[in-house]
């Protein structure tokens, strides 16, 4: 896995999110990248889903690449481009090149994750009519924008050709558009501003410890040829975590009003990619080669698992994730004084109705699986296969969102408990 | 058919690994012989050798070129499958891949003989079309255990509607398939 531009990486010392270059980031995987995309297509149709993926991408990207320029002192257009394709390699995103003027030009990308990684993972199963690769086309336009001092909004992207559809590469179109104004700005001081004291749980300087750890290690890999980071099973990008909330939030907001008799399986879907990223995610990063040279053989014992789980989510910016009771077969309940979730949400909305830690949500569940119902002595792969497979009978556990930082409590709170145990 | 009667059928057939028989136009499996030692799940295989046939039926159609004799053949690393259709079925057999393929066409030839005469005519069961839908979709769909959430939310059908599909009324039937033709990439369901 890669951590790109070390020195640009930095962490909330006591809250464990992290900023990448002063943007709020987190480590992602493909699974959950995919599926959250997906997701907000299904919420508001592909058109309409498209566009909300590249404004989100753009509007965060723009900040994101002001930043990251005026640090490198990259002050022509030629330098902000080359800034920006530098660093969106480095996160994992694949290769972009840009060839543009203030009224836009072209983009080409290579390997770029979102339709790479959808084309392995869905290629040969189904058909992809639409492009996938919105974020790129954001960041692409946010790059343009930011290189010749323009402002939010001034310039579209459209990907005309893209290897999801089995097209040999990905090209995006740049054309001039309308400046917009940005939502409620969601940056380092205001994630500062929306965190609660923190505190510690069960097994905390195990988890500190293998955290740390994780970090440096990190800290030390760095992406491929292909601008690509793959590690652990995974592709694992460094995103900016103000897209994921935007797209998720607003898809929320939008089918609360219009057709709000869908929220909750629009929730549920957006729990579901926490949960298929966790499995994934944190389930390859138990089963490899430097986890056991980092911690040691997992011997099966869920409270290994689960203290684990919880130091590779501080590891990836998630937020400092505590183990507040678990009971083996029985119940697991973690908290946290920030989500990177809470922290936008409060910035950028308010205070929450409901608890919308969804990602949280999806992601307790998903450690809870993983410390129960995977044979860890055997090292089994987790394959496709393997994951349905936990859905054939239904799930034996469910998760609630019991506190929410976002609706005002002290903390977030998931509580995980067996069906079987009822 | 009971299982005795098809190993009846196939049970001297050199080289043969498994039988399968698919009745269509639903894809069910009806019945199947696998040799012992083979792994396979005939319930998980079956629907998909019907789809195939049809595909190239259809496509054999288009052509001018289709006929009722028509056999699919397909030879991989270590297998060689063959598909015919006989009357309301599909028949797929499944060789050892070293089987001479002019000894495989004698064997076929005599097993569909046998066959003929055990397969019953079949009265197709007459089943809502949005059911067809619904299991043709989570057939094919990628992560099938979150694809009916997927449906509701692009249709507005409630989860608990979808888990009744016979029971959708015109206009849900024709967002569910649009919705499904959407989730699948797909410009028509070929069912």
């Amino acid at each position: 896995m890669s951590a790109p531009q070390p020195a640009l990486r930095e962490y909330l010392a006591e809250h464990d999110l992290m900023l990448f270059g002063g943007a709020p980031a987190v480590y992602h995987c493909h699974h959950f990248n995919l599926f959250l995309d997906q997701t907000i297509d299904d919420a508001l149709g592909q058109v309409a889903g498209e566009r909300l993926r590249f404004s989100a991408a753009r509007e965060f990207a723009h900040d994101f690449l002001v930043t990251a320029c005026a640090r490198e002192g990259a002050t022509t257009p030629v330098e902000r481009i080359s800034v920006a394709q530098t660093l969106f390699a480095a996160m994992g995103q694949g290769k972009l090149q840009l060839s543009v003027d203030p009224a836009g030009g072209q983009g080409r990308g290579e390997f770029l994750h979102y339709g790479y990684s959808w084309f392995e993972k869905y290629g040969t199963k189904v058909k992809r009519l639409r492009p996938a690769d919105a974020f790129a086309a954001g960041f692409a336009a946010a790059a343009n924008e930011v290189a010749f001092g323009l402002p939010l909004g001034s310039t579209n992207a459209v990907e005309g050709f893209c290897i999801a559809r089995r097209d040999p590469h990905c090209a995006f179109t740049l054309t001039a558009g309308s400046p917009t104004p940005a939502g409620p700005k969601v940056g380092a001081a205001e994630i500062r501003a929306n965190v609660r004291p923190a505190f510690t749980g069960k097994s905390e300087d195990e988890v500190v410890k293998i955290a740390a750890g994780l970090r440096d290690f990190t800290a030390s890999v760095r992406g491929d040829h292909r601008g690509l980071v793959q590690a652990f099973g995974v592709y694992v990008t460094l995103h900016l975590s103000g897209y994921y909330n935007r797209i998720s939030f607003d898809a929320v907001r939008h089918i609360e009003a219009t057709t709000p008799q869908s929220v909750g399986v629009l929730e549920e879907l957006l729990r579901e990619s926490g949960h298929v990223c966790v499995f994934n995610t944190f389930g390859g990063i138990l089963l490899s080669p430097e986890w056991e040279g980092m911690v040691g053989k997992l011997s099966g014992d869920p409270t290994q698992v689960v203290l684990g789980c919880a130091a590779i989510a501080r590891a990836l910016g998630f937020g400092h994730w505590t183990i507040a009771d678990l009971q083996p077969g029985r119940r697991l309940v973690m908290r946290s004084p920030a989500t990177y979730e809470s922290a936008y949400f409060i910035a950028r909305h308010g205070r929450a109705a409901r608890g919308n830690d969804y990602f949280f949500q999806g992601a307790v569940l998903a450690v809870a699986q993983l410390a129960h119902r995977v044979d860890w002595k055997s090292k089994p792969k987790l394959t496709q296969e393997f994951y349905q497979s936990l859905f054939r009978g239904g799930i034996p556990w469910r998760a609630e969102q019991t506190r929410g930082i976002a609706k005002g409590d002290e903390m977030s709170e998931i509580v995980v408990s067996s069906t079987n145990s009822t | 058919m009971g299982q005795l009667s098809l190993q009846q059928a196939v049970e001297d057939v050199p080289s043969l690994r498994a039988v399968f028989v698919t009745a269509m136009p639903d894809c069910l499996l009806y019945d199947s012989w696998v040799r012992s030692g083979e792994d396979w799940i005939p319930e998980n295989i079956a629907s998909y050798f019907g789809d195939l046939v049809r595909a190239n039926r259809e496509g054999l159609k288009g052509l001018h070129a289709w006929s009722a004799e028509m056999q699919v053949t397909i030879e991989s690393a270590d297998l060689l499958l063959v598909l015919r259709e006989l009357r309301d079925f599909v028949i797929a057999l499944a060789f050892e891949r070293s089987a001479p393929l002019g000894m495989v066409r004698v064997h076929i030839n005599r097993i569909l003989a046998r066959l003929s005469d055990l397969l019953p005519p079949l009265a197709p069961e007459e089943r809502p079309r949005a059911l067809l839908v619904v299991e043709f979709l989570e057939k094919y769909a990628p992560d099938p255990h979150a694809v009916m959430q997927r449906v509701a939310l692009r249709t507005g059908i409630s989860i608990e509607e979808l888990r009744q599909p016979e029971r959708l009324d015109a206009g849900q039937l024709e967002r569910l398939e649009g919705s499904v033709k959407e989730i699948l990439g797909l410009d028509a369901l070929a069912m």
